[in-house]
Order: C-alpha cells, then sequence, then structure tokens
C-alpha cells in the first residue's frame, strides 16, 4: 500500500539557483542578445514578457579522460556489422550510458536557452554603456511647472492658512503676556487670536521632470524595401525603443509607415504590411507633425523620432522634406534619420554623424543632391543621420546615435 | 486530460503491491508525490530530493533539461524515485493511467533494489532525508551570514563538486582517521617477522594511499576555516550517498523493468491500458543504435539469468553484485552477439569513426571489456593522495590505465583543488606515453 500526495504547490524551489545560473553566465547571455535584438518582435511588448535565448553552457569541471580515450560501445540493432567499417555520424555520439556518472566531456558544445524578462535583457543590453555619462548628456526632459509648499509668509488667502504656525504664535504671545502680567491665566478672560498670530503656507512653483516619453517610429514601406530591409529597421527600430524605455516611466509608440502617402498604423501592421509605390518622406513626416499637435504637446511629452528607410525619397520632395524635419526637430528630444544602405563603405566618411563641412565633390554637380547630402546641414544635438548595413552594425549606430565610445 | 483519479492510482498500486508481494519483492513504503512538468522538471534538477543545498549548477541543470524538452529532444522520465525509507517517487499530473501503472510498477522495482542491494547497506536510507535537510539549512545558513556570503560558498562548493567523484568506490569500507591508521600500521610493524616492513616510514602522510580527496582535504588542510571543513563534510556525505547507484545503474534498471513486465503480465490489464503500455514497455527497452541502453541491456541479462537459472537466482543477483561483476558474470557471447554490440572509436587519422570489435567470437570479450571500462564510474578517472611534502605540498597521482586525461579539463580542477588545500598542489599523469606534471 503506497501513499498518493497532490503535491501542494510550493514555491518555485529552483528560481534561486536559476537566477544564481543565469548571473554566472551572464557575459554568455550578453552575447547572445546581440542576435535576439535582430530576431524579436517584442518592441510594443511589455518589461514582464519573457524570452528565451540560446547560451553556452557554464563547464562544471571534473577529471576526465581525453575525447578519443575511450572506446564507445553500443548495439547496432539489426544491422549487419563488421570491424573497421566506417560509421556515421548519428552513430558516432556519445554513449549515454556514461552520462549519468556526470562524464563531462561533451558538455563543452552544449547549448541551451535562459529564460529572460525584457526588463532584464534592457538591463544587460545597456550596462555596458556608460549609461550616466550618457544621459546627462542625451537625455533631456522637458520640463513641467508644479506649486509646492515652502515655507510661510504672514500674507496670504484664507485657504493656505496654516493653523499650526498660527496656534503656535498665539500660545507664544500668550505665555510672554503672562510672563510680563499683561494678563492672567487664572482669570475668565479669553486669549483671542490676533491678526499678527497668521500665517500663511507661501507656494512655490518649483519645476517637475516630466517622464512621460512617445516614440514616433516612422519607416518607409515602399517596394524598394525589402523584406531584409524591414527586418534591419525593425532591429533598429527595437533597441531604440527599449533603450528608451529603460529611462522613462511612461513610453507610448506611434508607428507611422508610408510610401507616397503615411498612415499610423499597429506594430504589426507596421512590419507586415506590404506595400508597392514611390516614396515621400514629407508625407509621414507631416502625419507626424498632425500627430503632436493633437496628441502630444511637445511641452508635456519627451519626443524622440526615429526615422528609417532606404533614401530613395523622390527628388522635388528632399526640399520639403528638409523644411519639415528642420520644424520638427525643435520639438524633438532626438530625431534620428536612418538609412540602410548594404553597401555603404564606413570608410568613405569619416563619422557618420558629424560630418558637416560643405561637399566638394565636382562631379555632383550636375546631379540634384541627395536627400542625404542635404540633411548635413541639419545635423546637431537635436537631429543625427546614420547609415545602417545590416544588423550586425545596429549596435555600433546606436553607440554612434548615443555617443558612446567603444 | 487527465483520464484517471487517486482512486484509480489506488486501486492498481493494491494489485501491484499484492503481485509484489507475491514475488517475495521487499521494498520501502513508496510515497507518491502527484505533480506537474515545472515540478517534474525541478525535481529532477535536484536529483529527485525534496531538499537540496543551494547551487547554481541546479539551475543550470533545469534550465537545460527545459531546453531539452522544450525542444522536443528529451521526454521527461516517467519513473523518477530516491532511495530512501519511505521511497519518493513523483508522478506527473499530465501523464496517462497507462504510463502511471507503469511507473509504478517499474518503482516497485527500484525501491526493492535500494532495500535489498548490498551496495546500498550503508546508505541509511530512513534518515538520508533529514541528512541533506540539515545539509541544506547550514549551507543556507553560511549564505546567510554577513560574513560568508554566496560567493565564498559557492567557492567551495564549485572546487568540491570538481572532485565529488574522487572518493572510494566500493562503499561499506570504513575510513580509517590518519591516527588509526598509524596505529595499525605500528602494530604490523611489532608482528611483522617477514622484514617487510623494515623500510617503512610511519610518520609520511598518508601511510597509504588515499582515494578520498574530500575526506584527506578536511582531515590535513592546514588552511581551510571550520565552515569550508564542513561544505567538504557536507559533499562527501553526498558522494557517498550517491556513489551506490552510478554503481548499479544497469542492474537497478535492468530489475525494475523486469519487475514491471512481470507485474504487468498479471494484472490483467483492460485493454485500453494494455496496448499502450506494451508499446511504451518496448519503447523503454529498445536498443538505440550506437548507443547504450541501461535499461536494454540490464534487463536482457536479468531475463536471461532467469531463463538459465530461474528467478530466485535473479533474486540473488540483485542483491548481491554491482554493474561490474554483474557484466563479468552474466554477460555471455550469446548474450552480447544477441544484443549485436560493438565498439567503435574516433580515428583521428582519418577524420571519422570505424568499427573496432564486433561480438562475434574473436571480439566479443573486447567489447565487454570495453563496455565495463565505460560504465558508471569507471568512466571517470582515479586520482589518490601520494603524499605530503615537508612544505605541505600535496602530491596527487592520477591512476593511468591506458586512457589520458583531458588536460585542459585536468588543469581546471588541479586548480580548484588548490584553492581548497591552500597549499601548493602537485598532480602527476601520464600523457601519450610520457610522464606529465601539473
Amino acid at each position: 500500500m503506497s501513499i498518493f500526495r497532490k503535491h501542494k504547490s510550493q514555491v518555485d524551489r529552483s528560481a534561486a539557483d536559476r537566477a544564481r545560473h543565469k548571473k554566472k553566465i551572464e557575459k554568455a547571455i550578453k552575447e547572445s542578445i546581440k542576435d535576439v535584438v535582430a530576431e524579436e518582435s517584442i518592441i510594443g511588448q511589455n518589461g514582464k514578457k519573457k524570452i528565451r535565448i540560446p547560451v553556452r553552457g557554464l563547464k562544471e569541471y571534473r577529471f576526465v579522460y581525453g575525447s578519443g580515450e575511450q572506446k564507445q560501445v553500443g548495439s547496432a540493432g539489426k544491422h549487419h556489422i563488421r570491424p573497421g567499417q566506417k560509421i556515421s555520424k548519428r552513430a558516432a555520439k556519445p554513449a549515454k550510458g556514461t552520462q549519468e556518472s556526470g562524464a563531462g566531456n561533451e558538455e563543452g558544445a552544449e547549448k541551451y536557452e535562459v529564460e529572460i524578462t525584457l526588463e532584464e535583457l534592457a538591463e544587460y543590453l545597456f550596462s555596458d554603456l556608460e549609461l550616466p555619462d550618457l544621459e546627462r548628456k542625451r537625455f533631456r526632459f522637458i520640463e513641467d511647472e508644479k506649486f509646492k509648499r515652502k515655507g510661510y509668509r504672514f500674507e496670504g488667502i484664507r485657504p493656505r492658512l496654516s493653523k499650526k504656525e498660527t496656534l503656535k504664535r498665539k500660545i507664544r504671545r500668550k505665555k510672554m503676556a503672562i510672563a510680563s502680567g499683561t494678563y492672567d491665566p487664572d482669570s475668565d478672560e479669553r486669549f483671542p487670536f490676533h491678526k499678527d498670530d497668521m500665517k500663511y503656507h507661501h507656494m512655490r512653483p518649483t519645476p517637475k521632470e516630466n517622464t512621460a516619453a512617445v516614440v514616433f517610429l516612422l519607416m518607409d514601406v515602399s517596394g524598394s524595401m525589402t523584406q531584409t530591409r524591414k527586418y534591419i529597421a525593425r532591429s533598429y527600430f527595437f533597441l531604440m525603443y527599449q533603450f528608451l524605455r529603460h529611462r522613462y516611466e511612461n513610453i507610448e509608440v506611434v508607428f507611422i509607415s508610408h510610401t507616397t502617402t503615411a498612415k499610423q498604423v499597429s506594430e504589426d501592421e507596421f512590419f507586415k504590411r506590404i506595400s508597392v509605390g514611390g516614396t515621400l518622406i514629407s508625407s509621414s513626416l507631416e502625419l507626424q507633425r498632425e500627430i503632436i499637435k493633437k496628441e502630444y504637446h511637445p511641452n508635456s511629452w519627451n519626443i524622440y523620432t526615429f526615422y528609417c528607410g532606404d533614401g530613395d525619397n523622390w527628388f522635388d520632395d528632399n526640399a520639403r522634406a528638409i523644411e519639415l524635419i528642420r520644424e520638427l526637430k525643435e520639438m524633438n528630444q532626438l530625431m534620428v534619420y536612418a538609412e540602410i544602405n548594404e553597401k555603404h563603405d564606413p570608410d568613405e566618411e569619416d563619422t557618420l554623424i558629424d560630418f558637416k563641412g560643405p561637399n566638394f565633390s565636382a562631379w555632383q554637380e550636375d546631379l540634384p543632391d541627395s536627400l542625404w547630402q542635404l540633411l548635413t546641414q541639419l545635423v546637431d544635438d537635436k537631429f543625427k543621420k546614420v547609415v545602417l548595413r545590416g544588423p550586425n552594425n545596429i549596435w555600433d549606430v546606436f553607440k554612434l546615435i548615443f555617443g558612446v565610445k567603444n | 486530460m487527465s483520464d484517471w483519479t487517486i482512486e484509480e492510482l489506488q486501486h492498481w498500486d493494491n494489485k501491484i503491491c499484492q503481485i509484489g508481494e507475491k514475488h517475495g519483492l521487499d521494498w520501502y513504503e513508496i510515497d507518491y508525490e502527484i505533480i506537474d512538468y515545472h515540478e517534474m522538471i525541478s525535481a529532477m534538477a535536484y536529483t529527485g530530493l525534496p531538499t537540496h543545498y543551494r547551487h547554481w549548477s541546479f539551475g543550470k541543470a533545469y534550465e537545460r533539461t527545459h531546453t531539452l524538452y522544450n525542444a522536443g529532444m528529451t521526454g521527461l522520465p516517467y519513473e523518477m524515485i530516491i532511495n530512501t525509507d519511505p521511497s519518493i517517487s513523483y508522478l506527473m499530473t499530465e501523464n496517462q493511467m497507462f504510463i502511471h501503472i507503469l511507473t509504478m510498477a517499474h518503482c516497485v522495482g527500484h525501491s526493492d533494489f535500494f532495500k535489498n542491494n548490498r551496495m546500498f547497506a550503508h546508505t541509511d536510507a530512513a534518515n538520508a532525508l533529514s541528512r541533506f535537510k540539515s545539509a541544506a539549512k547550514y549551507i543556507r545558513s553560511l549564505i546567510e551570514d554577513p560574513t560568508i556570503g554566496i560567493s565564498d560558498v559557492e567557492k567551495v562548493l564549485d572546487a568540491c563538486h570538481a572532485i565529488k567523484y574522487q572518493v572510494p568506490r566500493f562503499p561499506g569500507i570504513k575510513r580509517r582517521s590518519h591516527s588509526e591508521l598509524k596505529q595499525l600500521y605500528a602494530q604490523k610493524l611489532l608482528d611483522d617477522t617477514t622484514g617487510a616492513y623494515d623500510d617503512f616510514d610511519l610518520e609520511k602522510v598518508p601511510l597509504e594511499r588515499d582515494y578520498n580527496l574530500l575526506a584527506f582535504m578536511t582531515e590535513h588542510s592546514r588552511n581551510l576555516k571550520d565552515w569550508q571543513r564542513n561544505l567538504l563534510s557536507i559533499i562527501e556525505d553526498n558522494s557517498s550517498y550517491f556513489i551506490p547507484q552510478a554503481l548499479t545503474k544497469i542492474m537497478n534498471e535492468g530489475w525494475a523493468v523486469l519487475m514491471h513486465e512481470k507485474i504487468l503480465n498479471e494484472l490483467t490489464l483492460p485493454d485500453k491500458y494494455h496496448l499502450p503500455f506494451i508499446k511504451l514497455h518496448n519503447q523503454v527497452i529498445r536498443p538505440q543504435l550506437g548507443d547504450m541502453n541501461p535499461y536494454f541491456l540490464g534487463y536482457r541479462i536479468f531475463k536471461d539469468i532467469e531463463k538459465k537459472y530461474g528467478f530466485e537466482e535473479c533474486k540473488f543477483v540483485r542483491e548481491v553484485h554491482n554493474d561490474i561483476t554483474f557484466l563479468r558474470k552474466y554477460l555471455t557471447q550469446e548474450l552480447c552477439d544477441d544484443m549485436n554490440l560493438f565498439t567503435y572509436s574516433h580515428k583521428k587519422v582519418h577524420g571519422y569513426s570505424t568499427i573496432d570489435n564486433v561480438s562475434d567470437e574473436r571480439g566479443w570479450e573486447m567489447v565487454r571489456d570495453d563496455l565495463i571500462k565505460n560504465i558508471g564510474l569507471n568512466s571517470i578517472p582515479i586520482v589518490y593522495v601520494e603524499e605530503i611534502t615537508k612544505q605541505h605540498t600535496l602530491i596527487l597521482r592520477h591512476e593511468h590505465d591506458g586512457r589520458d586525461l583531458d588536460i585542459p579539463y585536468a588543469k581546471k580542477v588541479h586548480q580548484y583543488i588548490e584553492e581548497l588545500w591552500g597549499d601548493e598542489v602537485k598532480l602527476f599523469t601520464v600523457l601519450e606515453g610520457d610522464d606529465w606534471e601539473f
């Protein structure tokens, strides 16, 4: 007769050891995260969402025999075998029978997944960067005014009367009166409040940091934006979003996709919608301006704009686009124009961002300036332009934007 | 989802127990915990123990099983049972009734094995749980101690884990302290009339090779703090608890399969359970190409013993043998050939593996011997303490049997031992025919 017991679900007993293990393989996690950044569709998710990332295992060292020192033994089932026969890889894997005792040779190649939340992911991602410095430099909070009580005044309006201070003053006056003999506490005489007792709270306007932010993600979805390019854009957006989310309490995201016309869309549509048609960057900028006017007043929102496209704007739209960017960047904390160009040679320009000098290339005179060139004049603290060559340089671009040294 | 109730489990358990008793099995009472799959993975990570000390390696074990399971690369075990009295076993909520029936019958076999096999005689099953519990509690108190903390505790545990198999391989032999050994040898010197002990140095430490690295360091290190010494003892105690299981993996599984088959043949299961049951049973004892499935091997040998000598002999075998003696004595050429066992190895020159021996008349003994070299603790190198020098350097030697150590791993372990010992540690081995020193 055995005993059967439904297990009382207690706390997750392995949680602490898992967390400790996770801490130990932080480095491996950090390495893997850069791949994850290029994969996951998690932009709008809340920070508690868990994702699984593959990491290389932490080795547990023991005395073991070198590989090949030990002959493997196995069963060949119904197969016909003879000595000297070459055998396939599948049959050559290490014998399972020895695993129990922990012969750890095969552990070297071991890979498995660790579960982390998006919050932890952001933590890992940005802990490498010199954040404190970065924050001071790159993050401004728009300021709001709030009234706060500060000190007391003799003048004031009735609702701000401080009863405590007033009473204190009255008591003090009363004690003085008794001491100087002008008032006898044993008499029935009242000792009324006097106008001079009255004290009022003083209200002072204090600046308050506003921690609400809105991120505008603008993307060109015209025919020239292939699936691969969108993939790059997505990774880039993800990183920007995570970084800002790391910093601001409230953060909202607005997705705007455009061809020749712009449309506000959901995250899903943003990345999946396939469109054909030309490119008018100004259309998205105009829509953004409209949305800002309607919903996100720059005085109460920290606005960030990330534009991503392949730079194939129609020439006659360039002037309009420049004008709009000039106008919008003043409302923004930061506005970044990113161009996806797989063939871009990083050596062509010394730096992608700080290039401000006039362009002297004679052979270009005939052509109207490209948007990329035109944008050069706008580059300053609030406006950056970058080139995304592929998923691998997103992290570098990120660091470039936020001025982190490698 | 589940097609069973606790009452049904009890119903089948009653029948299983009756049949078990009829066959003369004698097992610890079994305590079935019904848990979900997360808890199952946790239980596996902690080798089935309901309480265990904290260490990141258990977290790693959890993540690994979870990963493999999610990737569909592994199923969770149908059975997990630990050597305690009562035996604790786990049934997974998600499993179907026929799996539970197989698990319960299988567990009776395991528990009977724990209780009767002589390798387990000194594991003190009745108190195992409380030992693990107090060890866990003690380690937690060290972690919470502000003067020690988790990092320092982990340092010691990591090092201990690296040498946790460097303990005596055969249970039941009482360890003698240095002073006891000294007395013993002093007596031998006195009694000696042959002159064999004339050159014996009674002042050396240790007086004879010590295979128990953890116990030796606990006894002789001059740098370990008390709490560190205690940790070493805890891990050594853990090892001595687990060693019998590593020594009897094949027998234990073979016995449990033999028993669940026997029980099931007499259970008269309804068809809806019987057919999936047979299918599962066949999966369990299926040979895996190029692999050694311990269920398959152990079951086939026991089956052969039963056929030749009867079930009473099987019961005798499950009491007195361990995997090594079991294979030596009962793995015949006929069986090897029947199971189509072969050995293979990677040829560096060719860049691929070839078959070395098959179980024909010429090769089967080599196949058997290589198999024995591979199983359980035999796949772990033996390192023993040779001496402590005047400068308190610890001299270790690897018992080389033709197989070389993996050098990068050995280097790491050497560092770990040095951390524990606190003085210089020298490790000698043979590499490609030449002496090698760490």
